[in-house]
């Protein structure tokens, strides 16, 4: 929370641009923690829940002529739908075929978003001026950073909760959550409810400070990229994220010049990082925090 | 145009059913499941493409030993490691898609068009009661086939075959035995990257390939060898059937854009509505 | 007979925080049966699989025929002729019987393997009538005398036993223990075996009493007396 105020400093125009950006994936990243870590629910449709709350603000407020927050607001409740759905659908199975399931269904969406090109643009994509338009860019940058502060503090409000701890017992043993007597699904559909909403959320600010979409920007690599912001800072801290974040976003800024060898060093990035932590995804995280701390800050 | 429909589906089912039995080797023998194989299977289509003014049978010796090396290694270097270590599916998952955004970052980087169709000899044409078909069409389902009777018999009656039987339904006493397991595994997966190259090379010199190609191989692949029960080669092939007849009217009724989006959308559905049966298979070759 | 062929000293193994050996050592002549005897929890599977090397050991030594094998991966072992048949999970279970066997033989020349072959077959009769059976679909019995026969024809110089005579009934222990007895006879195979039961005094030369992972006696078994095992170790008599 202490780190982003300070962020406002940068004003300047590309500075400002691509911290913009590392707020909007930050959003992201956060319901990744949220939902994956936090609560254990192996869920990888997070650019699906995104692009649905960005594509749902486009299309209803530039074809129906909706007012534009009321689009939002559906584009978010749709993602929070497809989300729920997801869970639902897929509760019998084993947590291994969840995650594929919400996997293919990001490698689907993109492959939907070009079938269904007269309405969503395709590959070409659509511009929207969106708030922007409204309110103006700096106004809008400033509006980001504010919603994402609010965002991150509701995700750390809640897992103080006592559904929080819940969650968590949840991700740690869930049969025995069950034993216990408490009615997990109820408490999972919450999940999938709170991660859907803020994600298709951030889908529709993404598109109103970026003014543009496309089936590029929702590719499946979109999905791992979000997976990972949290998983490279460290799930285990609720600042990782942030780091992650930073890492995810400014890198590639930093590797323009060699932009066609992004998804190599990803790849292999993601990886290392998986193998240098060998008793899963959680433990040991701090270790290797403690490692890449000092080289980042 | 039913008749014409269905010898495509054949054809297109033929040419899946070998991505599929890759998978079925690597994820029945190493019990990992590997996503990354349709890509790395792809990555070799497209250098037998690169290499094939050059002489057609270097070329496709290239791209299938190299997809085999790939797969050994990497099952060496980085997937065996990790299994001793414990890694679960969700873990496997994460790490192999990680390795096919690798690859098809290679594929960007080194290949100079992100789309390629391979032009190999047609063989001539056969007529099969008034619908004409491409001799080459033919070639590659009856290789698809050949091949995995050939597997199988390897399997029944060889050494090595029988070791990786014992692999497969019992790690701990093969290695006790004094089976080289981690060996059996490095082949295990190598033959699988090959296979799907094999199936890749047909495949872009049927239609093309892409980028996006190796992806629909190794999730398509990965799912008809699951559905069809990993321990059963034939509810493979017919499951692959299967989805290549849905392939084939889909793409005449819907046209290729919407073709992948039905497929994908069956495939979602498959694991949504029958999860028993998925999980119900055995883990065996 | 004289000369120690398997020797442990200071061999220490913990599951997390507990563990499960604490400091154990004792060795193993040539051509004789050894038993580790024990209460459940005692470490015996834990002390052969050590000695296999399907255990990672935290501390100690393990010699055998001349070479410190304690870093030693499994199959290294196994081809200087160690071999454990584990008390569960010891058969390939959706192989033939044939075929279990076959693969078992990996590592002998070609000549030798068919003669190792037949050889569990004369010692199992039943194993050869039911040789195209599927395995998990034989008795309990006929599992456990082929997961021995699997052992038996790896043609290892030690083979390693747990628990042989776990749910067997007391006729089939006894059938069971003449023939590795025989085995050793006819063979000159060394064989270790964990055992709750017994009936293990009739074969062995040696026993060792294992209780919460350390040694509490190792004497040959003339000088026991069947009381003071039983009384002190052995949990389940029949």
């Amino acid at each position: 929370m202490l780190l982003l105020p300070s962020l406002f400093v940068f004003k300047g125009g590309y500075l400002q641009e691509v911290t913009g950006y590392v707020y909007l994936f930050l959003i992201q990243g956060y319901v990744a923690w949220f939902l994956f870590f936090k609560s254990g629910q192996p869920f990888f449709g997070y650019s699906v829940t995104m692009a649905i709350g960005a594509y749902a603000t486009i299309v209803l407020t530039e074809m129906f002529q909706w007012p534009l927050f009321a689009s939002i607001f559906i584009g978010a409740v749709l993602a929070t739908v497809i989300a729920v759905l997801m869970f639902l659908s897929t509760s019998r199975a084993r947590g291994f075929y969840v995650s594929m399931a919400s996997f293919l269904l990001a490698i689907l969406f993109p492959k939907l978003i070009e079938a269904l090109q007269p309405i969503t643009g395709g590959r070409s994509g659509l511009y929207f001026g969106g708030l922007t338009a409204l309110v103006g860019y700096k106004t809008l940058y400033l509006l980001v950073i504010f919603l994402t502060a609010a965002i991150v503090a509701f995700f750390l409000w809640i897992m103080g909760t006592k559904t929080g701890r819940i969650l968590t017992l949840i991700s740690e043993n869930d049969r025995l959550t069950q034993t216990v007597g408490l009615n997990t699904r109820k408490y999972k559909i919450l999940a999938y409810s709170i991660a859907g909403f803020i994600s298709g959320f951030g889908g529709a600010l993404y598109v109103n400070y970026t003014g543009f979409i496309s089936s590029v920007d929702i590719e499946v690599f979109t999905t791992l990229y979000i997976f990972f912001i949290p998983l490279i800072g460290g799930s285990k801290v609720f600042y990782g994220p942030v780091l992650g974040a930073l890492f995810v976003i400014l890198i590639p800024e930093l590797l323009v010049p060699v932009e066609r060898y992004l998804r190599i060093f990803f790849g292999l990035i993601f990886i290392l990082v998986i193998v240098l932590l060998p008793e899963g995804l959680a433990p040991n995280i701090q270790k290797l925090l403690r490692k890449m701390n000092p080289k980042r800050a | 145009m039913i008749l014409n429909g269905i010898i495509t589906g054949l054809i297109m089912g033929g040419i899946l059913s070998l991505p599929v039995l890759g998978v079925a080797v690597i994820y029945g023998i190493t019990g990992i499941p590997n996503f990354a194989i349709g890509v790395i299977g792809v990555f070799g289509g497209f250098l037998t493409w690169y290499f094939l003014s050059f002489n057609m049978g270097i070329a496709i010796l290239v791209g299938v030993v190299f997809c085999f090396a790939i797969g050994y290694i990497i099952q060496r270097i980085l997937l065996t490691p990790i299994s001793e270590r414990g890694g679960d599916s969700t873990l496997f998952f994460i790490i192999t898609v990680s390795l096919g955004f690798v690859f098809e970052g290679l594929m960007r980087a080194i290949f100079p068009r992100p789309s390629i169709s391979l032009a190999l000899p047609r063989i001539g044409t056969i007529n099969i009661a008034g619908v004409t078909v491409e001799g080459f069409k033919i070639f590659a389902l009856l290789f698809a086939l050949g091949t995995l009777v050939i597997i199988r018999l390897l399997e029944e009656h060889t050494e090595i075959g029988k070791s990786w039987q014992a692999t497969s339904q019992n790690l701990k006493l093969a290695k006790l035995i004094g089976i080289k397991t981690n060996r059996v595994f490095s082949i295990a997966s190598g033959i699988g990257c090959a296979l799907a190259c094999v199936g890749a090379i047909f495949w872009g010199s049927l239609y093309n390939l892409n980028l996006m190609t190796g992806w629909d191989l190794g999730f398509l692949g990965f799912i008809i060898a699951v559905v069809g029960g990993i321990g059963n080669i034939w509810g493979g092939i017919i499951s692959a059937l299967i989805m290549g007849m849905v392939m084939s009217f889909s793409g005449y009724l819907l046209g290729g854009m919407w073709q992948s989006v039905i497929l994908y959308f069956i495939v979602i559905l498959v694991l949504i509505v029958a999860p028993k049966g998925i999980l119900g298979s055995e883990r065996s070759l | 007979m004289s000369e120690p062929i398997l020797e442990v000293s200071g061999l220490t193994a913990c599951y997390g925080m507990i563990s499960a050996l604490k400091g154990i050592g004792f060795y193993v002549n040539d051509n004789e049966i050894v038993g580790i005897v024990g209460p459940n929890g005692a470490g015996k599977t834990t002390l052969l699989e050590s000695i296999a090397g399907s255990m990672h050991i935290k501390e100690g030594q393990i010699n055998f025929l001349g070479h410190q094998i304690e870093r030693w991966p499994v199959l290294k072992r196994r081809q200087l002729g160690l071999m454990l048949v584990p008390q569960e999970g010891n058969i390939f279970p959706l192989m033939s019987v044939k075929k279990n066997l076959e693969v078992s033989v990996i590592l002998s020349n070609r000549a030798k393997k068919e003669e190792l072959i037949d050889r569990v077959y004369k010692l199992f009769p039943v194993l050869w009538e039911k040789r195209r059976q599927i395995a998990n679909t034989l008795s309990g019995g006929q599992q456990k005398m082929l997961a021995v026969g699997i052992g038996i024809a790896s043609n290892a110089k030690i083979m390693l036993i747990d628990e042989p005579s776990i749910g067997l009934a007391p006729k089939l222990v006894t059938k069971l223990f003449e023939t590795l007895k025989k085995i050793k006879e006819d063979t000159g195979k060394t064989i270790v075996l964990s055992e709750q039961n017994i009936k293990v005094l009739n074969i062995a030369d040696r026993l060792f009493g294992l209780e919460a992972g350390e040694i509490r006696f190792d004497e040959k078994t003339e000088n026991l007396s069947r009381d003071v095992v039983k009384d002190l170790y052995l949990g389940s008599i029949s």
